[in-house]
């Protein structure tokens, strides 16, 4: 492949569209070719930098505001159904049930969507940080693949001493240690890279034991799990599939150090 | 399932994209609201024909016809740019950038108002590909054009922005950056 090739499709690889034998071709060309080498690292910052700084707009209050109420308008439309008619005592029990049950589910699905938004809260922050982190090569402040070294200096800059393990001999060396704000809280955050790709960790005491999440935040894959007595949340370009493997072994090896 | 239930179910929990592409395309506020709102009605009308699980792709095709359909009535003269002038007058702003640029603090402003800047087709691309992650293959039916195409106006769109004199910081930061 010459360099001509290799600029049309630098492109499709960097947005992760191209196929086995393309990828394969291009990250040949990639590791001979300083010229298009650095084209792809120039491509993956842009596109890192617009993932951290162009906008994502949500949907104004306003907004909401006129949909529901198109959404009430078409309801009023709609033909209404003809009640049944029902003696006074079955219908008081019988709204006293559902208002019970109404209240109920209500209040549970308002629980669940709290949790679930907070979380997404915490990813979006978590992904901003790791970006803001990568781009301005700030990744760690204690460097060292010993967790002898890093854990004490963590545990000297928080009021938790979280659990640090190398997982080098699994493909998932340490790289070091920072402490960032996140949820507006002091957060130990343990930094592996796994072949050319850097797994930002961010460990905090569990609150309340959760089922494993996986969430996808601007092409950045966020698993947040329990284990441990810890809450991990990592965030990579790393794959699904490893770094959910990646974040179970690290919950499930620091019970036993 | 009635159409108010299916859309209440399939296309509410996108408002916010369709919203985020409609901001990005008329790059106003209450504009953006009305396109969405205009959007919304024919979501409710057509509704039945959705398929479970592309919705959010439907959801946007909506609110790009929409857009167009607004924008022909609000500003015509935005439509009819989509050719080789638009991209002239996109790298014509040598000027505006370094003392920009020099405030770090501004810098992601910056970024933003570069992609605000570029042509319409270009930015709908950029846009669909990079705040709404959608493959190539998914921004080729909500845009009506070839995959070849979104490629071309993808690739135009970076370069666009990456000579954009608002940028130069670019190129320093990634060198740092590399191991």
């Amino acid at each position: 492949m010459n360099c001509t090739e290799a600029g049309m499709l630098v492109e499709r690889y960097a947005d992760g569209e191209s196929d086995a034998l393309q990828r394969r071709s291009i990250e040949q060309h990639l590791r001979g070719c300083a010229t298009c080498a650095a084209k792809h690292q120039d491509l993956l910052a842009l596109r890192a930098r617009i993932g951290a700084e162009v906008p994502y707009f949500t949907a104004t209050p306003a907004l909401r505001e006129r949909v529901r109420a198109l959404l009430a308008n078409a309801q009023d439309t709609a033909p209404s159904r003809p009640r049944p008619q029902r003696d006074r005592w079955g219908w008081l029990t019988g709204g006293f049930v559902a208002g019970c049950a109404a209240t109920l589910l209500a209040w549970s699905i308002g629980t669940t969507v709290i949790a679930w938004r907070t979380n997404e809260g915490v990813a979006v922050e978590a992904v901003a940080m790791h970006v803001r982190a990568t781009l301005n090569n700030h990744l760690v402040q204690v460097a060292s693949s010993d967790q002898h070294t890093v854990k004490p200096w963590l545990s000297a800059r928080l009021d938790y001493s979280p659990p640090v393990q190398d997982l080098a001999s699994e493909g998932f060396p340490l790289t070091g240690g920072r402490v960032d704000m996140l949820n507006k809280q002091r957060v130990a955050t343990l930094v592996y890279t796994h072949r050319l790709h850097t797994i930002d960790v961010f460990v905090t005491p569990e609150s309340a034991p959760a089922p494993m999440t996986l969430r996808t935040v601007r092409g950045f894959n966020v698993v947040h799990a329990t284990g441990s007595g810890m809450e991990w949340i990592a965030v990579s370009d790393v794959n699904a599939d490893e770094l959910t493997e990646f974040v179970q072994r690290l919950a499930r090896q620091s019970a036993t150090p | 399932m009635s159409g108010h239930v299916r859309f209440e179910e399939l296309v509410l929990p996108h408002l916010d994209a369709g919203y985020n592409l409609a901001r990005w395309l008329t790059r106003d506020v209450h504009d953006a609201e009305d396109v969405v709102q205009d959007a919304c009605m024919r979501a409710l009308k057509y509704v039945g024909t959705l398929r479970d699980g592309a919705a959010r792709a439907w959801f946007l095709t909506i609110v790009r016809h929409a857009f167009y359909d607004w924008c022909e009535r609000n500003r015509p003269a935005e439509v009819l740019k989509d050719d080789g002038s638009a991209i002239d007058m996109a790298e014509d702003h040598s000027s505006a950038g370094p003392e920009l640029a020099a405030l770090r603090n501004a810098e992601s402003r910056v970024l933003a108002e570069a992609v605000a800047e570029l042509p319409l087709v270009f930015r709908e691309v950029l846009v669909l590909r990079e705040l709404e992650e959608l493959s190539y293959k998914e921004i080729a039916r909500i845009a009506d054009i070839p995959v070849g195409t979104v490629m071309s106006r993808l690739a135009r769109a970076r370069a666009l922005l990456r000579r954009s004199p608002l940028l130069h910081s670019i190129r320093g930061r990634t060198s740092g950056g590399e191991q």
